[in-house]
């Protein structure tokens, strides 16, 4: 499967002027869509971690302007109108104005069951100009587990609603049997409902902008100008491709398991081809979709791979069609990077963070020294939930990333969320005030950074105990046995790992996926892996490597074996970190 | 403290990056302004030479002087420039990287360079000490007391000036914290130290921690400054109390403000909305979107019924500008209310540069005052949007600084056709019409930020424009955006110290209160509003202040707060809270569940307000009309128009295409607006009939 569309004729923009003072009003909107879920959204998902897009789309559905939101959604819209317009024109169902669209089925153009889809055509003079796109992640969508996230669901009929492309409004009037169906089927209905109010909202603001922007415009110059948006992400992202070196490589990394089939490592092969100004990021030789929750749509993998060219080559194109034309992305169909019926998908978050992590590995092969090393690969889900002594239900879910490989020019970050998602946290004591828990750390871990001439960020350490008598927690999480990768001789990043301390005083390790139950006074500690690091560590530059042991990032043990800093009452010993670091060069 | 009852001249000093602005208020009434320099090294300088030309020129004698009102940027340039003292942090084990994990999140996506601004505390000075209170203000482990003795000492043989206390749920039970302190005192009598359950006693150990560092940070040079600043006065026998500007809008006791700094971060750019808020109501628009254009921002702010909209949060101590909301990290979370301010890189120096695609764009990057713009002929090369402005006819040679300095049309006008109209194949006029155009959409950017963000139709707003640029952008931004009317009131150029003239004293107070709406909660929450109240009018040193109250509000099962304005403590019931939670939800969400749904109440805020004597706005102060001439403008379809140029002393009404001129700004009327003198002496451009850039 291919998305990429040739233009041989190359794209050129009439008037400049004109065209940049369109771009922003029309991106102005979709930015509107976007702070109008923000301002208007029920659920925590949506205003904490922003797990939503939004989007306005040309008439054949094409990606025109994207709101500000999370690059792991870029290019889930058009791919899911698409395929909703095609459903509609094989069913004979003919798009009306007030019509709205709604859909998340995997397996009709959708991501998994929790993002909802809305689409709303735009109508000037009874002609479709424009579609508004509004996708939001919801908390339940019914199925097995509460949260609809479940990593050990194995197929998707367990995982919740299916809602197959429908219409939600006919010509203005909204279909209550669907709406009573979607009610019917998920745990927080009143949540569902004021969500998607956000999403009818966002589409709304976005039809009365479009009308007048398009009204003013002319319909024939509105769509001449939409088409200069795409002509103009175009050209920005080939002629940053161009500057790349031509080249074909390929990258392999390794997920730990499925958390099913506990222990068999799970191969994601990304192989990039670029030449002159088209790049296509190939998956082909990646592994089969598996029985675990973790399998990718698409759409996902492609904005995986999108995340990792476009952090590159920062040209600062706007995300729409342009973009893909100019970038190719294939992904064999019954991959894990592609999956089909029935497989389950509620969890793919973590597969599409690891394939932005390899898709990186790949583009550091075809371009050395623009490119991060590996970040811990966030992001870990850790959901605890079950019910209080009066009876009340309880469910904490958690997502935490937080370490960035070395770049080839400084250090990684530590404590800052991955690329791929851009996710917050929550505060800490705003846990604690709403759940049964304590979490008694929240910090660095000292010594853990992958080393290097930069060094990677420093793993990140979350334990939370139970003040309740009983909950079942769940873990999806991973990078136990297959580290975050270091650059041209930066040292990988330290392992993620996941410990049960009781409350009777035993201490157990855990696999990196799955479900238990905790009880009062049990602690679970998760370790995030820490970034690798990129380059020679022996060639770090000494202060750097003094402030570190200042910080107490660094031990006074790495400091002289993995560095070659030899440091006594808080100094560096210059002739003794002269000797050690021949002795380190010479073994 | 009581003002000697002959002092009544009020004088206030607003220091900005580049000039430092004086407006005094005379026994009369009248008003003398003066601009001079800042002195960066020390602003002093500058204060104490424009206070003696000053009172010179209006031929006072310094115990005339009955008030001073001060606006200063040294709070965020300290931060800035990361000139505090040295800071170290004692909080709870398990959480020494707060400051640096923050809420994970960055302000920018597809950025592989993208660092975080350094921690005020560096991580050798942020030490832990066990103990543990939990949310519900329990103790579930005690405070090690031989550690605090410990870190503390440890933080003296660093060197360290300032310390911050935040331990984990100091919110809910401050006990841990109190005693860390009084240990620390104990052995440590004169340093500098700031407790987070003070400052901030609410839920969320970021903001908290974060805003109790920041305190910590900047208040040895806060208190320092004011020290200077009172010794200078002294000594020119001005005994008038100081008080400050602060983030949101009022006055504060300089002692205060120098204990908890974290109040006047912000202080000059809140001066001029509260101005306007001022000014625009005496002459019957109490609803207004101010707009701040200088050099290098555009900043706005909304002014609804006569209010400037709140925010509980900012950011500051970083280079990212405020304007994409949804995308915050740029800087340090700084939680004290403040006046709701959007800032664009968009101001007369901005830079017009053409990316790989050959599409102009206005800004972020600025030329400054240094070099400047290309016109200014000081070796700036780069087109500007000044540089367009002047090649249009809406500036001439000498309307910068009151003709101090000439402006090279030639320069504007070759760096025009070089830089921009060659390469895009048009006249240099229409290329920067269209500078002009794009400039106006970039800086609504910051106007959305406060308007369709917030869910409120800017259409229905007037503008009130201000700084050196604001007149000359306003009516282009206001038809752009629909709206119908402009106002420039006068001296725009040093709105800002008018504007702390008009303030009152205002202090807050926050606290973390969560309660179901019911009865039982009533009592409690009208014992913890006494509280505040009395903690709050001893800080302002003046009773008989108005005291209103606000609360974060929220259905029981949705995940964030409303803040629901609910006036005077003695109309607070269950049922008038409950109405003002309800009309606040329809009014954002559309949406009011049933009647019986329970509401819980999460934090409360206090506000206690008095006036310290404020401007009479509808005394007309005029100086000397000068001689009127004319000159070409260029106006898109209207093309070279013929424009008068008209003094704003001589201004009575006049059609445009017009320029009505101030020695430190040129208000821009374009064909088919009418502007005309206010009572007031602002100027008001009425757009109804239609005109659009």
């Amino acid at each position: 499967m291919s998305n990429s569309e040739r233009n041989e004729a190359g794209p050129a923009i009439a008037d400049p002027i004109a065209f940049q003072l369109f771009r922003h009003a029309i991106i102005g909107i979709a930015n509107e869509m976007a702070l109008t879920i923000f301002r208007t959204a029920y659920s925590g998902v949506l205003k904490s971690i922003m797990d939503y897009s939004t989007a306005i789309c040309d008439r054949e559905g094409r990606l025109a302007a994207q709101g500000l939101s999370l690059p792991g959604h870029l290019c889930s819209i058009p791919i899911a109108l698409k395929a909703t317009l095609a459903r509609m024109e094989a069913a004979g169902d003919r798009i009306a104005e007030g019509d709205v669209l709604v859909m998340n089925d995997p397996y009709s153009g959708g991501m998994h069951l929790p993002d909802i889809f809305t689409f709303k055509p735009i109508f000037v003079e009874g002609e479709i100009v424009a579609y508004a796109a509004a996708v939001c992640h919801h908390t339940d969508v019914g199925g097995r587990v509460a949260g609809s996230n479940a990593s050990d669901s194995t197929e998707i009929f367990q995982e919740g609603i299916r809602i197959p492309p429908l219409k939600l409004f006919r010509a203005g009037q909204i279909d209550t049997t669907l709406m009573e169906m979607l009610k019917s089927n998920v745990r927080i209905p009143e949540r569902l409902e004021g969500d998607l109010r956000g999403q009818l909202a966002a589409c709304r603001l976005a039809e009365i902008g479009i009308q007048a922007l398009a009204t003013r415009q002319g319909t024939k110059r509105f769509v001449e100008l939409i088409d200069d948006m795409l002509a103009y992400s175009e050209i920005l992202t080939r002629a940053a491709i161009a500057e790349l070196p031509d080249g074909d490589v390929t990258f392999t990394d390794y997920i730990d398991d499925d958390g099913i089939d506990v222990g068999t490592p799970i191969p994601l092969v990304c192989s990039i081809r670029k030449s002159g100004e088209q790049l296509c990021v190939d998956w082909t030789g990646t592994a089969p979709q598996v029985k675990g929750a973790i399998n990718n749509t698409f759409s996902y993998t492609a904005a995986a791979s999108y995340t990792a060219v476009k952090t590159v080559l920062a040209d600062g194109a706007p995300n729409n069609d342009g973009v893909f034309r100019a970038i190719e992305v294939i992904a064999p169909s019954g991959t894990i990077a592609n999956a089909v019926m029935p497989a389950a998908c509620a969890a793919r978050g973590l597969t599409g963070f690891r394939m932005a992590d390899c898709a990186f590995g790949a583009m550091a092969r075809l371009a050395p020294g623009r490119v991060m090393a590996c970040g811990d690969g966030g992001n870990t889900n850790v959901s605890i939930g079950g019910w209080t002594r009066d009876r009340k239900p309880f469910i904490f879910v958690d997502f935490v990333s937080a370490a960035w490989g070395a770049r080839p020019w400084k250090d990684g970050l530590e404590g800052n969320t991955t690329i791929f998602a851009n996710m917050a946290s929550y505060s800490i004591e705003t846990v604690e005030s709403e759940n049964p828990l304590v979490v008694t750390a929240n910090e660095f871990v000292d010594d853990t950074a992958g080393a290097g001439k930069f060094r990677g960020g420093t793993a990140m350490r979350r334990d939370w105990m139970l003040l309740e008598d009983e909950a079942t927690l769940s873990v999806r999480a991973d990078r136990q046995s297959h580290r975050p990768f270091g650059l041209a001789g930066g040292h990988d990043g330290a392992p993620g790992r996941n410990i049960m301390v009781g409350a009777d005083g035993t201490t157990r390790t855990l696999v990196s996926k799955f479900t238990m139950a905790m009880c009062k006074g049990d602690v679970f500690t998760h370790h995030l892996p820490s970034g690798g690091g990129y380059g020679d560590p022996l060639e770090r530059d000494p202060n750097a490597v003094l402030e570190d042991w200042l910080d107490d990032y660094v031990s006074t043990e790495t400091a002289r074996d993995v560095y070659g800093i030899v440091i006594a009452d808080g100094r560096i010993d210059t002739e003794a970190t002269q000797a050690r670091r021949a002795e380190l060069s010479a073994a | 403290m009581n003002e000697p009852t002959t002092a009544t001249a009020r004088l206030a000093i607003d220091i900005g990056g580049t000039f430092t602005d004086f407006m005094l208020e005379d026994a009369d009434g009248a008003l003398h302004s003066y601009k001079t320099l800042t002195t960066h090294d020390d602003y002093t300088i500058a204060i104490g030479a424009g206070i003696d030309r000053l009172i010179e020129n209006a031929g006072l004698a310094p115990a005339e002087i009955g008030q001073v009102l001060h606006a200063t940027t040294l709070g965020s340039n300290t931060l800035l420039e990361r000139s505090g003292a040295r800071t170290g942090l004692i909080t709870t084990s398990g959480f020494r990287d707060v400051l640096e994990i923050r809420d994970l999140r960055m302000p920018r996506l597809y950025d592989q360079d993208w660092e975080k601004p350094r921690t005020l505390v560096r991580r050798r000075w942020r030490r832990v000490v066990s103990g543990r209170i939990l949310a519900d203000g329990s103790e579930m482990a005690p405070l090690d007391e031989d550690a605090v003795r410990v870190e503390t000492e440890m933080l003296r043989s660093e060197g360290i000036t300032s310390i911050a206390i935040c331990l984990i749920n100091a919110y809910a039970n401050p006990a841990h914290e109190r005693r860390a302190a009084e240990i620390v005192r104990e052995t440590w009598p004169d340093v500098h130290l700031s407790l987070s359950h003070e400052l901030l006693p609410e839920e969320g150990e970021y903001p908290r921690t974060s805003t109790c560092v920041i305190n910590a940070y900047v208040q040895p040079v806060i208190a320092h400054y004011v020290a200077r600043l009172s010794e200078m006065m002294r000594e020119r026998d001005i005994s008038a109390p100081l008080f400050f500007m602060q983030s949101n809008g009022g006055l504060i006791p300089a002692e205060i403000a120098a204990e908890q700094p974290i109040h006047i971060i912000e202080s000059g750019p809140a001066a001029g909305v509260i101005g306007a808020s001022i000014l625009g109501g005496s002459q019957g628009t109490d609803t207004m979107i101010t707009l701040d254009i200088g050099g290098t921002t555009a900043k706005a702010a909304l002014v609804e019924n006569g209010l400037p909209g709140k925010a509980t949060e900012f950011q500051v101590g970083g280079h990212v500008l405020q304007t994409e909301r949804l995308l915050t990290g740029g800087g340090f979370s700084l939680r004290v209310p403040a006046i709701d301010l959007a800032e664009v890189g968009a101001g007369g120096g901005s830079i017009v540069s053409r990316d790989a695609a050959g599409i102009p764009q206005v800004g972020p990057r600025s030329a400054g005052s240094d070099p400047g713009p290309a016109c200014y002929g000081r070796g700036g090369s780069e087109l500007t949007v000044t540089d367009c402005n002047l090649t249009l006819g809406y500036l001439n040679e000498t309307s910068i600084a009151g003709g101090e300095m000439t402006l090279d049309r030639e320069a504007a006008l070759a760096a025009c056709e070089t830089q921009l109209s060659g390469p895009l194949g048009t006249s240099p006029e229409t290329a920067a019409h269209g500078v002009f155009e794009l400039s106006c959409v970039t800086m609504i950017q910051a106007i959305r930020a406060v308007t369709t963000e917030r869910g409120r139709d800017p259409r229905e707003f007037s503008i009130f424009a201000f700084g050196g640029n604001g007149p000359l952008f306003a009516a282009g931004i206001a038809a752009t955006l629909g709206c119908r009317k402009v106002i420039v009131p006068p001296s725009p150029g040093v709105f800002s110290a008018m504007g702390l003239l008009c303030a009152e004293i205002e202090i807050h107070k926050t606290r973390s209160f969560r309660r179901l709406l019911d009865e039982s909660a009533l009592d409690d929450l009208r014992g913890i509003i006494s509280e505040m109240s009395a903690l709050a009018e001893a800080e302002a040193q003046r009773p008989g202040g108005r005291v209103s109250v606000t609360a974060r509000m929220r259905y029981v099962g949705q995940s964030s707060d409303l803040i629901v304005a609910l006036g005077a403590p003695e109309t607070l019931t269950v049922d008038t809270m409950r109405r003002a939670f309800v009309d606040e939800h329809d009014g954002v969400f559309k949406f009011v569940a049933p009647e019986d749904e329970p509401i819980r109440i999460t934090a409360l805020e206090v506000a206690y307000a008095i006036p310290v004597g404020r401007l009479d706005p509808s005394r007309r102060r005029m100086s000397t009309p000068g001689p009127a001439s004319r000159q070409r403008a260029w106006f898109g379809d209207a093309g070279w128009c013929d424009s008068p140029v008209i003094e704003r002393s001589a201004l009575t009404e006049a059609e445009g295409p017009c320029l009505v001129v101030d020695p430190d700004a040129t208000t821009l009327v374009p064909p088919g607006a009418t502007a005309r003198m206010t009572a007031t002496g602002a100027i008001e451009i009425d757009l109804t009939d239609g005109y659009g850039v």
